[in-house]
């Protein structure tokens, strides 16, 4: 069967092959050309480790951006597993809640960062009565980490949530009736089951951190994550060559650690939604 | 049940996570329906920025859901045969597939942006209309439409449906418009509802890629964050909240899917019927 | 085919036929970059433009910086048909070639340091930079009078300023700083020991204008231009002063141009005609700008200004130089002060 099959199929997978390879593959192709054609040729490409502007910029993304990740995966777990686990009033409001920023883009996270802790903005307020100091971190690095973390949270824990339905009860009660105390059962039984969730969705938060740019543009202060500095090259007189060289590195980068997880979690990731 | 210590500890966690996702959209709210921010609620309720953003903003917001539908429709026929094609096909070809089309998620959208730029800039005409940021949309919803029909697609539930189906004769394609697509049903509308989600909300490929002319609801939302009050650029979040909040819930009731067993076989048996009637066995192809 | 199946792909073509019929809506008549509502009231001018010439122009957001970078990577298929930047991109936008030459309107009327001598850019109207200052934001704190006082503790986080290395108006400071410090253009050292020392004062840098993060308070104190002040005092009516800081500082003038191998070209030469017009001019004038043509000002638009005695710390500098220096310096400003 699978070999008469093979027409259909090819016929099926055409459409999308085509639009991916005329509009992803080729402009990328064209971009990582560009890249090395411009002033500084191909050196371009090594410009991210010799400038020290990048460098640094290219670390603080990836420290930021596993940061914010492991923060998420500790959050969600907690929340995620709880909502999963049970039932009581006004559960499915909580869990709307929390999936609810998924479609907001990154303007109106740095927009809500603001309220939350710019100069007027809550944190401020609270602090200010409380202890005669105003807390303001909106336009530093914490700030920055606090929008991530706030589109992290729903794209993370829809993942965790339906991993933790699918775990084994009767794992974890043959635990307990070893004697084993609740911590243990969490930390031997619960996490590694909900491993490849974690691998999953975790490099998924952190692809999306990496590439993020709509939240830091908007409390762009002298926070230098990757693609505002690629911006910057962008429209700083057209440095195209850059902008695309420090681009295809940020892919590359992402790239490499997505696929680091896929090997870690084995194919569920494929099919992990 | 009684409820223990963890429970309250765990609950209470949870309900601060919540509030600190939902008190600042509450914020931003008020902020837009508020006389003057500065002042506070205390300076009086108002409708009148939310018109001015109408006002201004008619269009982006119009332009928004027509790329949403627009991204709907073609993820649906480009990502649905996809996910039936790698659903079939295990080997590496199959599987190098597969990476490529999920390939945009992990290249950051301004460099999609760029990529587009660069290679189909010079098209004047394709280059300033709607269809350019459709195309970045399309690249960064598919991978999710297809994962989604790819989930139902994979279930011992499916596989079993559609031996059923072969084993009764039916052809490729009748497979494959009758068993399949009816039957991934689930899977496909809580794509559905993430590839609209998603587009509607899509800011860093499409913040390159526009034009004065194409500018769509988030692009729209940060100029108003920039150069007008606060309060305009909060009413302009009020309206993204009207036209988003139905979506997410929405994905939140058919995220879950569980179609009965017993559907799956009304499907089975009105294929047999109709193989039956119209009486010829065709060879399995 | 199963009727259900058939029923979801007839749907699925016709939304995407209705797509694209929607999406066919109103097509502009030109293109100008960098034209915002807000900014020097271009909505005002962009609603004159509708009124006298019929031309459907969208607004466009974008700032200097972005507007040459666009052009730039349009170059072999330009968008825009014409474009509003600061001096400094005009001239490097002529150097470029991604501009036109042409002389509209009036053309006698600029001044001779004001317009490149073949017409690829010119002068419609000019500002002043200084300090826009939010006094309520102020929290009790002095108004500031000079560039040394942002340095003082007292106004620590309150102080912002458009990023040098992308917004013209945040050039505009660096040299306005640099120049009253004592630089010239061939040095900066002033301005970015400026730029350092006030960054242990916790600025806040935006990339774009940020009007309204004054008005709500977020941003007490802004290196801005005296029109987005008087703006801000006469139309919306905030607590809002404009200072020319005592050390002086520079006038600014913003430029159009006529976009080489424009879409629309005559639109293009049409709409700068009008801008250089009478009626073009005026709403400058009401927006607190200097239209390049003094004649246009009126003298109730005059009285809302500072008075002259302030003014006269105001002076303009070598536009050339200042766009020739202009890479340098942002390069400068990226690598040292961070």
């Amino acid at each position: 069967m699978e070999k008469r099959e093979l027409p259909f199929l090819v016929v099926l997978a055409l459409p999308v092959l085509a639009v991916t390879l005329a509009f992803f593959l080729l402009p990328l192709v064209r971009l990582t050309v560009i890249a090395g054609s411009g002033v500084d040729g191909l050196s371009a490409y090594t410009a991210v480790i010799t400038t020290p502007r990048y460098l640094e910029s290219l670390f603080a993304t990836t420290v930021l951006s596993a940061a914010v990740t492991v923060v998420t995966l500790a959050i969600s777990a907690v929340a995620g597993v709880f909502l999963e686990r049970n039932r009581f009033a006004g559960r499915n409001v909580l869990i709307s809640m929390l999936t609810f920023p998924l479609a907001f883009p990154g303007v109106v996270i740095g927009f809500m960062v603001i309220m939350l802790a710019g100069r007027q903005g809550l944190i401020g307020e609270i602090t200010k009565f409380l202890t005669g100091d105003k807390l303001v971190f909106a336009y530093s690095m914490a700030g920055l980490f606090v929008g991530y973390v706030y589109f992290s949270i729903p794209r993370v824990i829809l993942t965790i949530m339906a991993a933790a339905e699918k775990l084994e009860p009767a794992l974890e009660e043959a635990a307990r009736s070893l004697g084993a105390s609740p911590w243990r059962v969490t930390r031997d039984v619960i996490l590694p089951a909900l491993k490849p969730a974690f691998i999953a969705s975790g490099a998924i938060a952190f692809a999306t951190a990496m590439g993020a740019f709509g939240t830091a543009f908007t409390l762009a202060t002298n926070i230098d994550v990757l693609p505002m500095v690629i911006y910057t090259e962008f429209t700083l007189r057209a440095n195209i060559a850059m902008a695309a060289a420090l681009s295809i590195v940020l892919g590359i980068i992402t790239w490499l650690v997505l696929n680091v997880a896929r090997s870690l979690a084995g194919s569920t990731v494929a099919a992990a939604g | 049940m009684r409820r223990t210590y963890r429970f309250y500890a765990q609950l209470g966690f949870t309900l601060l996570v919540c509030s600190f996702l939902i008190v600042p959209v509450i914020m931003s709210v008020m902020a837009g329906v508020t006389e003057n921010f500065f002042k506070g609620i205390s300076s009086g309720v108002t409708l009148r920025w939310v018109v001015e953003v109408w006002d201004l903003y008619a269009d982006t917001i119009f332009l928004s859901l027509v790329i949403a539908i627009a991204c709907l429709a073609c993820t649906i026929v480009l990502g649905i045969p996809a996910a039936y094609v790698l659903s079939k096909r295990q080997g590496r070809v199959a599987r190098m597939i597969e990476e490529l089309l999920t390939l945009p998620l992990a290249i950051p959208g301004l460099a999609i942006a760029l990529a587009l730029i660069i290679t189909y800039g010079g098209f004047r005409d394709f280059r300033s209309s709607w269809v350019f940021i459709l195309v970045g949309h399309v690249l960064y919803t598919l991978p999710f439409m297809m994962r989604s029909v790819l989930a139902v697609l994979s279930t011992a539930d499916f596989r079993s449906l559609e031996e059923g189906a072969a084993s009764v004769g039916a052809g490729f394609w009748r497979r494959f418009f009758d068993i399949v697509i009816p039957n991934c049903r689930s899977g496909i509308v809580a794509g559905a509802l993430m590839v609209v989600t998603l587009s509607v909300g899509e800011f860093n490929i499409t913040w390159m890629m526009h034009t004065p002319e194409t500018k769509t609801l988030p692009v729209g939302l940060a100029d108003s964050y920039a150069s007008m009050r606060l309060e305009i650029g909060s009413a302009y979040t009020v309206v993204f909240l009207i036209m988003i909040i139905p979506l997410l819930v929405a994905l939140q009731l058919y995220g879950q899917p569980k179609k009965k067993q017993a559907e799956h076989f009304d499907d089975l048996e009105n294929l047999q019927s109709s193989t039956a009637k119209s009486g010829h066995m065709r060879s399995r192809s | 085919m199963k009727s259900g199946t058939l029923r979801a792909v007839l749907m699925a073509i016709g939304m995407l036929v209705l797509a694209t019929v929607a999406g066919r809506a109103s097509a502009a008549d030109a293109i100008c970059y960098n034209c915002p509502p807000q900014w020097a009231d271009w909505a005002s001018q962009l609603k004159e433009i509708k009124k006298n010439l019929g031309l459907d122009i969208p607004h466009d957001n974008k700032n200097s910086g972005q507007t040459l970078s666009q052009l730039l990577a349009e170059k072999d298929n330009p968008v825009a048909d014409v474009a509003y930047y600061g001096v400094s991109f005009g001239i490097a936008a002529k150097n470029e070639g991604v501009v036109e030459a042409y002389k509209p309107a009036n053309w006698d009327d600029i001044p001779d340091g004001l317009k490149d001598p073949d017409g690829h850019w010119f002068t419609i109207h000019s500002g002043a930079l200084g300090l826009f200052v939010n006094v309520e934001a102020l929290e009790g704190a002095p108004v500031p009078t000079s560039w040394q006082d942002l340095l003082k503790p007292e106004y620590k986080g309150m102080v912002g300023y458009l990023d040098p290395s992308s917004a013209f108006v945040g050039y505009a400071g660096a040299v306005a700083i640099n120049r009253a410090l004592g630089g010239t253009l061939d040095d900066f050292t002033p301005a970015i020991n400026y730029f350092k020392e006030l960054a242990k004062n916790d600025p806040i840098v935006p990339k774009q204008t940020s009007y309204a993060r004054v008005l709500s308070g977020e941003i007490p104190i802004l290196f801005d231009y005296d029109f987005n002040a008087y703006r801000g005092k006469y139309k919306d009516k905030a607590n809002v002063e404009f200072v020319i800081p005592q050390e002086g500082t520079v006038v600014v003038p913003y430029v159009m141009s006529l976009v080489k191998n424009s879409p629309h070209p005559d639109l293009g030469k049409k709409i700068l005609d009008f801008i250089m017009s009478d009626t073009g001019q005026a709403v400058w004038a009401n927006a607190f700008l200097r239209p390049v043509r003094a004649s246009a000002m009126s003298a109730e638009a005059q009285s809302k200004f500072l008075p002259a005695s302030e003014y006269a710390r105001a002076t303009p500098v070598d536009y050339g130089r200042m766009a020739e220096v202009q890479k340098g310096f942002g390069e400068r400003y990226l690598n040292e002060v961070r």
